[in-house]
This record gives structure tokens, sequence and C-alpha cells, in this order.
């Protein structure tokens, strides 16, 4: 007998250390409209909080763990009217901390309900709301968990990637119609499975609940220097596609996707994420860059671009020269507001803008005029080598 | 050791001789309607193993070297025309007649059978189905899926002109079916034990993208007809583009029953209602 009391003792004392990490968040609806879109429309949202007090801004605060905690995230509802959930969006947890009313639980006004899993493989993963999840999600109940590892360097996983900085973007778009009073503060009835809701047209694309003007903002804005690795953490909750088009000297490589490593590194100048994926990326540039990275919404009936949002991206480093030397090859005056010349007659020269355009070829000469040309970073290939050039 | 070598390989082309087989089939295209989740009959066009029509075109399952012949009897009032998707010829079908069509399948994959008269209008309106060249004894399952509209379905079938360049589906359907009534079709409805392989062919046979999201699990991509680089690719949401074939592993670590949707979230309504469209849920038991 007093062998087997120990023996429970034990299992019950290790149950309670295994709990290492509890989250709290609320899910809250806006009386009136208080978020402010890049044109100051300002617009109603459902969404989750990290204090009670707090306005909802979308996305939602981001969860981080590291991989392998055991995490209890409590849900304190304080919507007024519907209940809410939280699916933990690619993180393979059981049906009964899944997050889907009908198949879990749901969590009515103030009430608190919690969830339980463990982190899993490093990586970028969603939350959101699942009770009529095309209002609740369009609404803004959404937001990023952000899996680490458990190595103490900044690195996408354990034996993977090492990177310097990192960015988190989660794009998403905002229909006004469906933040009208009328729908989304609509009567709610737990008992009807059944919820009519708009036509979907879009007028706003954001990131980070962000765009236009308001992209230049401290978190979404790259800010960087020559050689710094950066991991971008791209994931869309939107109901549009999304293609992001990096600059050619940001060396884009696509590592990973929904919490996985990639069977291959892919290089590429443009990625392709559909709702509800996620990717991984690594930037690297050697070059000093003022550009953007442009992101396509796209409609996924008719593949047409609704919109093209802009990030910028200043990567910082380069040292400006009157005289450069490019191998044997000396070129000057750099920076320049009118003509590059080069010490010796080259046989190609080619121009590209950040994008990797090309905007100038000569053949046989000594010089280029870049007079044409607006104030920037250009990069200059001569007979197969690349020199960066700044138009003054 | 030379030797040896070319009586291997002589060994391998007689078994492979031996196993592949002649696939005999019928396809019949039968103008006819498919009732939506709000019980509206729209007009729909599809293939069918007899002249009785039901409004799934037949799964064709084949092994890898098989051939397939094919008789395709056109029960419509106009011309048809029958293609296998990157593989086969263009054939065109006047009203009451047949072709013959005979395809060797080398490779394991997922093809799509259609008619591509006037693309996208006969493949919209329904007559695109699945070719299966699978070679392992795993459990298979089978997503048609595509989008409709109610109105678009009518002007087609009177020869009325859309705007392509403006489409707004209003229902969403795995082998023309929206939610609840998916979770009813055993071809769609995967259900299996843990530590089971399980294999989901999908076929996009619609004309928008649909990013299917599973809850609960992972899976594999084992073939992908439009971007072969996928292939290996270990994820949770998987786009499927227009006429593009997906093939999927699944092996589930973990017992319960756990949505599977498209997480364009607007597919997940039936003519506006939530949640009646592309939503069905995936069965493990322990």
């Amino acid at each position: 007998m007093k062998q087997l009391f120990y023996i429970l003792f034990l299992a019950v004392n290790l149950n309670a250390t295994a709990q290492d990490e509890t989250t709290f968040i609320f899910s809250k609806m806006d009386i009136e409209a208080q978020h402010i879109l890049w044109d100051d429309t300002p617009t109603m949202l459902m969404g989750f909080t990290s204090m009670m007090s707090s306005n909802i801004d979308i996305p939602g605060p981001t969860l981080s763990y590291f991989e392998g905690n055991s995490v209890e995230l409590k849900l304190r509802n304080m919507s007024q009217g519907a209940s809410h959930t939280i699916h933990l969006h690619g993180l393979d947890v059981n049906q009964q901390n899944d997050g889907v009313p009908h198949l879990s639980f749901e969590v009515g006004h103030n009430e608190t309900e919690s969830y339980y899993f463990l982190a899993p493989h490093p990586g970028t993963y969603l939350y959101h709301c699942h009770v009529t999840s095309a209002l609740h999600v369009q609404a803004g109940m959404y937001g990023l968990i952000i899996v680490k590892p458990n190595t103490g360097i900044n690195e996408t996983w354990e034996g993977g990637y090492t990177f310097d900085s990192e960015y988190a973007w989660m794009s998403s778009e905002i229909d006004l119609a469906w933040h009208e009073d009328s729908i989304i503060n609509s009567p709610h009835d737990t008992t009807s499975m059944e919820f009519h809701l708009p036509d979907y047209n879009p007028e706003y694309f954001l990131v980070n609940g962000r765009s236009e003007q308001q992209l230049t903002e401290d978190g979404i804005a790259v800010v960087a220097t020559a050689n710094e690795v950066i991991l971008l953490r791209l994931a869309n909750i939107g109901y549009y596609g999304n293609t992001y088009h990096f600059p050619m000297l940001l060396n884009a490589r696509i590592i990973s996707s929904d919490g996985r490593a990639l069977p291959s590194i892919e290089l590429s100048d443009s990625l392709t994420i559909m709702p509800g994926e996620r990717y991984q990326v690594l930037l690297q540039s050697t070059y000093e860059i003022e550009e953007e990275i442009d992101l396509d919404y796209f409609n996924l009936n008719t593949m047409e671009i609704a919109n093209t949002q802009q990030i910028p991206v200043s990567i910082s480093g380069y040292f400006s020269q009157t005289e450069s030397t490019l191998g044997k090859i000396k070129l000057y005056p750099n920076p320049s507001s009118d003509k590059v010349i080069f010490s010796k007659e080259i046989n190609f020269i080619s121009l590209f803008d950040g994008k990797g355009r090309l905007l100038i070829t000569k053949h046989n000469s000594d010089y280029i005029n870049i007079s044409n040309l607006a104030k920037g970073i250009y990069y200059l290939n001569i007979d197969s080598e690349t020199k960066t050039i700044i138009k003054q | 050791m030379i030797r040896l070598s070319i009586i291997l390989i002589v060994g391998l082309n007689t078994i492979s001789s031996v196993l592949a087989s002649s696939i005999d089939r019928s396809l019949y295209i039968i103008s006819d309607s498919i009732q939506t989740v709000d019980s509206i009959y729209i007009p729909y066009l599809s293939f069918n193993e007899t002249d009785i029509y039901t409004k799934d075109s037949p799964i064709i399952n084949i092994y890898s070297g098989d051939t397939l012949k094919l008789w395709v009897y056109n029960l419509d009032t106009i011309t048809h025309n029958f293609s296998i998707k990157d593989l086969s010829d263009n054939y065109t079908i006047q009203a009451g007649d047949s072709v013959y069509v005979e395809q060797v399948f080398m490779d394991e994959g997922l093809y799509i059978y259609h008619d591509p008269l006037n693309y996208p209008k006969n493949t919209y309106l329904g007559l695109a189905g699945m070719i299966v060249v699978n070679d392992l004894d795993v459990q298979n399952f089978y997503w048609n899926i595509k989008e409709h509209n109610a109105q678009w379905n009518s002007d087609l079938v009177n020869s009325l002109d859309v705007d392509w360049g403006n489409y707004v589906p209003k229902y969403f359907t795995i082998n023309g079916n929206s939610n609840p009534h998916i979770n009813s079709d055993s071809l769609a409805r995967i259900t299996g034990a843990v530590g089971e392989t399980l294999y989901l062919n999908i076929a996009n046979t619609g004309l928008s993208v649909h990013s299917m999201h599973f809850h609960g699990y992972h899976a594999e991509i084992m073939y992908s007809s439009a971007h072969a680089n996928h292939v290996g690719r270990i994820k949770d949401t998987f786009p499927v583009y227009p006429m593009e074939t997906l093939v999927l592993k699944i092996e589930p670590h973990q017992p319960g029953e756990y949505p599977i949707h498209d997480h364009n979230l607007v597919a997940i309504t039936g003519n506006n209602i939530y949640p009646n469209g592309m939503f069905t849920t995936i069965l493990i038991t322990p």
C-alpha cells in the first residue's frame, strides 16, 4: 500500500512539471470601429488581444514557443456575444484541442477554457477562430505562432540555417462589407450551423494589418546591413493568393513550408503563397539596396491581380568610392550623375536595377551614360563581373 | 559480372511485359443536371460508365505499363471532344458518334480526361474525370474538386456567352457534393486507422485555385502534375491549381475526426451560406 502511494505521487508530480508554458489570450469584438486603415478609414474588428484592456489589432499577438514546450493556452472570451475558439493551424494537435466547434469545444462569452499542446517542429504556424470561420477570420481573429528550436541561437531548426534577424509578415485582406455592424455583430445563434455571408470583394490588402505608407513601420519594412542573413516568416490568412517578388540582389532562398523543411532549397525571386500556407525564406544581399519587395494579391477565381503592396527594403553597408576598381578596370566617378567612365574599353556592358531589370547595354565602349536614370543604386555587369554604382 | 547484368535486365523486361495488361472501358457523354447543396438543379454534363446518367465521371484505376482501351460515346446532341490531358491526342466526337482511344500509361500518376472543346466551357460544365495510375496496395480516396455558378451553367448550355474573366463561383464541391454531403461519399471521405498509409488523389477540374488545409495531420506530396518540384514536400495546406492533379500520402499518427477544407474560406460557403462548401472530415480510428 505504501509503495502504491509513492508511485501515484510521482505520476502526479511529473504531470505538473511538464506544464512549462502558459499563455493567456482574450477574444474581443469592437463596439465601434477603431482600427484605422491606411486611408484613415476606421473599421470594426473581432480579434485576439494579450491583455483585456488592449484594443484589437490585426494580426493578434504572436505566440512564441520553443520546440517541445508543453503549452497551456487559455482563452478568455470577452466578445459580448459570439462563441469563439482557437484553431492551432498546422500544429497537428489532438481533436480535443483542435478548436473546431462541433468536433472539440467552443468558448462562450465570459468563459475561459484552455488548449493544451506540445510545441512541435520549429517553424511558422497560425492560429485563428474556427467559429463561422469565413466570417471570424475575415473579422480579424487570427495571429501567428512561431516555434523556435531549443538551441539558444538564431537557427531555423536544430542543425538548420542560422540567421541574424527575422521578420514575420501575415497577409490578409479586408472587405468593409463584411465588417458592417449587421454582419460582424449579427445575432449569434449557437444552435445554428448556418450563416449567410456577403459576396467577397476586398478593398484593402494588408501585411500585418497595414498597407501602403503604413508598410514603412518598424517590424514590417526590412532594415539590415549587407551580408546580414534575414529570415522571413510568411503566412497567408486571406482569401486571395499572394505572390512575393524579391529583388534579385536579395538572393532569396526558400527553405521551408508549413513547419517542415523543403526537400531541397529553392532559389527564386518570386514565391506564391495560397490561403493557409506558410513559407520561410532567407534573404541575404552583399550589396547596398534601397528597393521594395512587391506583394501581389490575386483573385483565386480569375487569377487577376487585384492589388500590389510594396514593402520597403533598405540594406546598408556599402561605402561609396569616387573611383572603383573591378579587377584591373577602374571606373569613375561613382556615385555619378551623368557618365561612368572606365579605364579601358569594355567589350560588353550591362546595367540592371535592384529587381534585376536590364536597363542599359553597350558594346565596345569606355563609358555609359546614366543621366536618364532615377537616383538609386544600380548593378553593372562588365564582361560577366558585377559592380555596384550609385546614381546621384 | 557483365553477363549477370544483361540477364537481370532481360528478366525485368519479361516481368514487366507479363504484368502489363489491357484495360477496356467505355465512357458515355450525357447532358443532364446536378443538384446543389440548397437543392437547386443546374445544367451539368458528365462522362458515364453506361448510358444511364450520374453526375460523377468515373474514376479509372490502372497500373503503370497498362494500356487503356477506351470507347467514348457522345450521347449529347452537340459535338464534343475527348482528350487525356498532356498525354493523348484530341479526338472530335460528333453527336451520336463514338471514338476509340488507346493510351499506354508508363508512369504512376494522376491524369485528367476531359472535353477540351471551347475550353474551359465543356470542362467547366462537368466533362472531366480522373485516371489513377498507382501500383501500391494502399487505401485510396478520390477528390474531383470544382466550383459552379448556377446562372453560368444555364447560360452556357443555352449557348450564351459568359465573361470568363469575371468568374464568381457560388457552389464548391468534391465529387459533386458540398458539406455536409461529402462525408457520405465513401470515395471522398478519408477513413483509416493510426499507422495505415492512405493516398488521396485530387484533380481540380474547376477554374479556381483551391488551397486544401488538413487539420490533425501533415501529408506528403507524392505526385503533382503541375509542380514536379513540390514532390516530397510535407505540408498541411495544398494549393491545387485548375487542371492540376495532386497525390498525397497521409500516415495518421493520432486518432480522431479532423476537418479538411479549402482555406479560401469563401469556398466553404454554398450560395453564400456557411459552411455549405468544400468542407469534409477525416476519421481515424486508434
